[in-house]
């Protein structure tokens, strides 16, 4: 391997100057010529089934082009991989704001104006939208990995044990919000179907668009170099793709199709509402003797999907009796699907509150019962970790966050007017790589060696071009402004997505085994020997060639599947709660990660710091409020859907924990897309306890629940 | 968004008789709440006449009366100038704290002094409009009443609305007895700021008590005797949410001694809420916390909760108290 000159730099972002200039093209902003307008509009029911439509006014307006309902819409595969239904394909409603239409006209504003005079009449069904009253009928889900999982007996242990913790918290339904409302322009040539769209997985929405519209993948191209971000949202793709290209078919011209921001809420999926029991036993030393994770949730009335809350639990502390189950009921809601650290952000509240109750009750230090129960391997299958840093993370965290401080009675530390406390949350999130190939492509002039470097991968916004175009030029001995970094379009040889926090593994490991492949070939090629391995670009320009070119198809290392891969970290807060009025402010936090090789710690440092935000967000504001009379979400913008502002966010610091872990993979990347909110609504709410002496075990921490 | 005429005009008479002569006619200024409204299909006028031109946009001082001069607001100035005008900030700090509590200083710069008192409910059924509402069409019914009603009433609403006003800046000129200087088609009026925002009763659709057409011309800031202020407001988060409960606090005072109090609470009904109760209780009393806590109590003790805004009386109360105490402070 080359001296790693860019990697492990913390480097600006390449696209950085694109993006604050405008220059940067995201979906709806490619300059399509002819392209017409399409408008969604939604069901104002959550079950039931369309009995009339009235199309006779929207028709009559100007620049109407089309307007399509169940009644024209062309057969779909409703099982392509599409998520969440909403594909015009009959009249039967399965809830509030599902699609039910889409105009198409010359112009937005005709399009918008059309949408308005639609008229529907409905036959209501029985919504189930009542969370509390149909929480009784949750099952077993049908997903595998959502079976009990069951060590030891923990009813036995809760009985036997000294100390024990039986308490239930709430974490609401909340949604992704990407700053880029979901978008994208359809354009047909012939049979042709291209499709500008924010992918997280481009490979997945081309697949997904083909087999729901019944045309052969190689038929449908996406093309998604930038993307506003995703959370999860564009991870699966959602009928509004489709719908853009059917209406592009149906009126044989490029159709543009953007949501409106209040459309986000009930289109491209949610965080569901999990009700999370959690029962800890321990002796009075600490030493914990059971865990158990009991999480009740919904999923849409004709799809499931289960968020893992459990997925910490299981693996997070020593103990010899441990129960994760999971249930849940179908309600008339938008399908929930992956939302930033799916099940770990939202279980690790549950779990690291009741590991800071049973720490008060037990009168012993947060930080000391954590690292007194640290699991020698991963219990929930016995493998060893590769490495594991939660002990790291939170002693050099304690030290950077000058935790000694910390009043260990809670309620009566004060600053003027306020309430002052400190908390701690540990967390981990799984680091894996996947399948990826890359194509490199070399050429020179004179003595300049250029390289172009090719794969279906997706940037969020979070770096990708830049930590590629580090990989790659370590790799071949090539500056990195003479590395050139292509993605964001399906007909690139095929990526896994950003999703589960795989992307830097596995397109860095993608692009490095690419760069290595070509190297060795161009070697082999020029039948030399060399005492001192040359690079890529010393080959090119010794064996004077014009152009070379190489493709890898990377694969995850097998022996990773012998250990158990983890990132791991630990968040401090200090929170100040005015005395009087409940008001919070979240003075600083400090986010300690150990997630491997860390390519760019200037962008893995605003990584962890997006993280902390949104874990500030779920514990003190967001919430997506459901009718239980209707179904509709009331807070219905981002007027009432509450993000943190910047008034809300006090110091944010990292550290990274300098690790050299290759199991994982050749490049010892774990993956820091996700970690970073896991944990963060416990240490918040830890603080909020340690500051009032209040427990607040539904989220968001609002004001009044502390007055 | 339905199609609507737009027309514009640097005379007030004539965007007054524009609108008087067109029922479905509206000013627009700043347009940061009319055109949401209109985008979203709640307010669907069919002709908006532009009163940005208009040069009645200066802040400039009131003469006095009785001794104290006052200051009077252009109705399209903006409330990022009103917040932060000197005449404003050393006089009536109480209202520059308000303005500057709302929205956030994009919407405030577009924000004009007028459009804000007639700022229409947060509420999130009479956005919705696929839903009845008795504010956006009449007689449809109060989806809130039974509804989600956190952000709601807790005094003067009654069964047909239970929406509450959601202006900071009213609050301030609600407690500061300010005038809303108006122009109509039969010509000039002033409204005292208590009787300009109306409760709902049984025609919710009425926020205030202006005549079709009628055109805020400027708002008047009278001169007084109040020697400390504080406007305090408590919400979701830090910046940029509308208040869960919100206080002016205006104390007149000499030594310990409360000679007159002024309080208005926002958050809590359908028109900025002035505190007589507490006001008359703190009148003649000393300046002391258990004063402040009974006048408190003593005003929540006329509120009626909705099924998810109890906490308002107990946040109210401690609001009234923080507030009285920071004017103290002040
Ligand atoms: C996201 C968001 C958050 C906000 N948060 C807050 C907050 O926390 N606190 C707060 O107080 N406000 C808040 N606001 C509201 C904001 O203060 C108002 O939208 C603004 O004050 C309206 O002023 P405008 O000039 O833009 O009015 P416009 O939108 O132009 O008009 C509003 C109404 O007033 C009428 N009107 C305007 N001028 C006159 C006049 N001279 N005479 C008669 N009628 C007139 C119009 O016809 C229209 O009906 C928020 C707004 C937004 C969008």
């Amino acid at each position: 391997m080359n001296e790693p000159k860019n990697i492990g730099q913390g480097l600006d972002r390449i696209d950085g100057l694109l993006k604050v200039t405008g220059a940067a093209n995201y979906a709806t902003d490619y300059k399509i010529k002819n392209v017409a307008y399409g408008v969604i509009f939604k069901s104002t029911i959550a079950a039931g089934e369309i009995a009339t439509i009235d199309l006779s006014e929207a028709e009559k307006l100007p620049g109407i082009l089309t307007i399509i309902t169940h009644k024209n819409a062309p057969t779909l595969n409703v099982k392509g991989g599409i998520r969440g239904g909403a594909l015009l394909q009959g009249p039967k409603i399965e809830f509030f704001g599902q699609h039910i239409g889409v105009v198409v006209a010359e112009t937005f504003e005709q399009a918008r104006y059309a949408a308005q005079l639609v008229k529907v009449t409905y036959r209501n069904g029985e919504g189930r939208v009542d969370f509390e009253k149909l929480a009784k009928e949750a099952e077993l889900p049908k997903e595998k990995d959502k079976a009990d999982k069951r060590r030891g007996d923990v009813d036995a242990a809760m009985s036997s044990s000294e100390v024990t913790i039986d308490a239930v918290y709430e974490t609401p339904i909340e949604h992704h919000q990407p700053m880029e409302p979901h978008s994208t322009i359809a354009v047909w040539e012939g049979d042709k179907l291209t499709l500008y769209n924010g992918s997280q997985i481009v490979n997945g929405a081309q697949s997904a668009a083909a087999a729901t519209l019944n045309i052969p993948p190689a038929n449908v191209r996406i093309i998604t170099p930038y993307i506003g971000g995703g959370f999860g949202s564009k991870g699966g793709q959602w009928a509004n793709l489709v719908l853009t290209a059917v209406a592009a078919k149906m009126i044989n011209r490029p159709v543009k199709l953007a949501l409106a921001r209040q459309q986000m809420f009930n289109s491209v999926g949610l965080r569901q509402k999990n009700v999370q029991r959690m029962r800890l036993a321990a002796t009075k030393d600490g030493q914990l003797t059971a865990l158990a994770h009991e999480t009740v949730t919904h999923t849409a009335s004709d799809a499931e999907f289960v968020e893992p809350c459990g997925d910490c639990s299981k693996l997070m502390y020593a103990t010899p009796n441990s129960l994760i189950t999971y249930r849940v009921f179908p309600m008339n809601v938008m399908l929930p699907t992956y939302t930033r650290g799916p099940g770990k952000s939202t279980g690790s509240f549950a779990l690291e509150s009741a590991m800071d109750e049973l720490a008060h009750k037990l009168n012993m230090d947060p930080i000391e019962l954590r690292i007194k129960n640290e699991p020698a391997k991963d219990p929930s299958n016995d493998k060893p970790w590769s490495s594991r840093t939660t002990v790291q993370c939170l002693q050099d965290g304690a030290k950077a966050f000058g935790w000694s401080k910390r009043n260990m009675k809670p309620g009566v530390t004060m600053e003027g007017d306020y309430l002052v406390g400190y908390g701690v949350a540990a967390g981990t999130y799984p680091a894996r790589q996947r399948d990826t190939s890359a194509l490199v492509k070399l050429s020179r002039k004179n003595n300049e060696v250029e390289a172009i470097v090719e794969l279906a991968a997706s940037d969020l916004g979070t770096g990708t071009f830049t930590i590629l175009a580090q990989t790659a030029a370590d790799a071949l001995g090539i500056p990195m402004d003479k590395v050139a970094i292509v993605i964001g379009d399906s007909q690139l040889p095929p990526a896994a997505g950003s999703v589960g926090s795989v992307g830097a593994a596995s397109f860095a490991n993608a692009v490095n085994d690419g760069c290595i492949k070509i190297t060795d070939e161009l070697i082999a090629k020029s039948g030399k020997q060399f005492f001192k391995r040359p690079t890529a670009r010393e080959m090119m320009l010794t064996e004077k060639l014009a152009s070379f070119e190489s493709r890898v198809d990377a694969k995850p290392p097998a022996e990773a599947e012998n250990y158990s891969v983890h990132s791991f970290n630990a968040n401090f807060a200090e929170v100040w709660v005015h005395k009087t009025t409940g008001t919070i402010k979240v003075q600083r936090m400090l986010a300690v990660t150990g997630a491997g090789k860390i390519l760019n710690p200037k962008t893995a440092r605003s990584q962890i710091i997006g993280g902390n935000v949104w874990g500030l967000g779920m514990a003190l504001m967001e919430e997506s409020v459901l009718d239980p009379r209707y179904g509709n979400f009331v807070t219905r913008s981002l007027a009432d859907y509450h993000v943190p502002s910047n008034l809300d966010i006090g110091t944010i610091d990292t550290i990274f924990i300098d690790e050299d872990d290759k199991v994982p993979n050749k490049l010892g990347i774990k993956g820091i897309g996700e970690v970073g909110i896991v944990g963060v609504a416990a240490a918040i709410a830890n603080a909020i306890f340690n500051a009032t002496g209040k427990r607040v075990r539904d989220l968001p921490i609002t004001p009044d629940k502390l007055i | 968004m339905r199609p609507f005429k737009y027309s514009k005009t640097s005379e007030a008479s004539k965007a007054v008789s524009i609108v008087s002569g067109s029922p479905k006619a509206q000013f627009l200024a700043g347009g940061t709440n009319i055109l949401d409204l209109m985008k979203e299909d709640v307010e669907r006028p069919d002709q908006l006449v532009d009163i940005t031109r208009l040069q009645i946009n200066q802040v400039t001082t009131l003469a006095s009366v009785g001794g104290k001069a006052g200051v009077k607001l252009g109705a399209l100035g903006k409330n990022t100038e009103a917040a932060n005008h000197p005449l404003v900030r050393q006089q009536f700090p109480v209202l520059s704290q308000a303005i500057l509590a709302g929205a956030s200083a994009q919407i405030r710069n577009m924000a004009t002094n007028g459009g804000n008192l007639n700022q229409r409910t947060r509420c999130p059924y009479f956005y919705e409009v696929s839903m009845p509402c008795n504010k956006r069409e009449p007689g449809s019914g109060c989806s809130a009443l039974k509804g989600i009603n956190r952000m709601h009433a807790i005094f003067g609403w009654s069964e047909n609305c239970v929406a509450v006003h959601p202006s900071d800046m009213c609050v301030a000129l609600a407690a500061l007895d300010a005038k809303v200087e108006v122009q109509g088609a039969k010509g000039k009026r002033s409204i005292d700021f208590k009787d300009y925002h109306r409760l709902p009763g049984d025609q919710p659709e009425k926020d205030n008590t202006l005549e079709h057409g009628e055109l805020i011309t400027a708002i008047d800031l009278p001169g007084n005797s109040f020697n400390k202020s504080y406007y305090l407001k408590i919400r979701d988060r830090a910046s940029y949410a509308f208040a869960l409960v919100s206080v002016a606090a205006l104390l007149e005072t000499n030594g310990s001694t409360i000679r007159r109090a002024s309080i208005a609470l926002g958050g809590v009904a359908h028109k900025p809420w002035r505190a007589y109760e507490a006001e008359k209780f703190l009148a003649g009393k000393s300046a002391t916390a258990e004063n402040f806590r009974q006048a408190a109590e003593l005003e929540m003790k006329q509120a009626k909760t909705l099924a998810h805004n109890e906490f308002k009386i107990e946040l109210g109360v401690r609001a009234i108290v923080q507030a009285l105490n920071q004017a103290l402070e002040s």
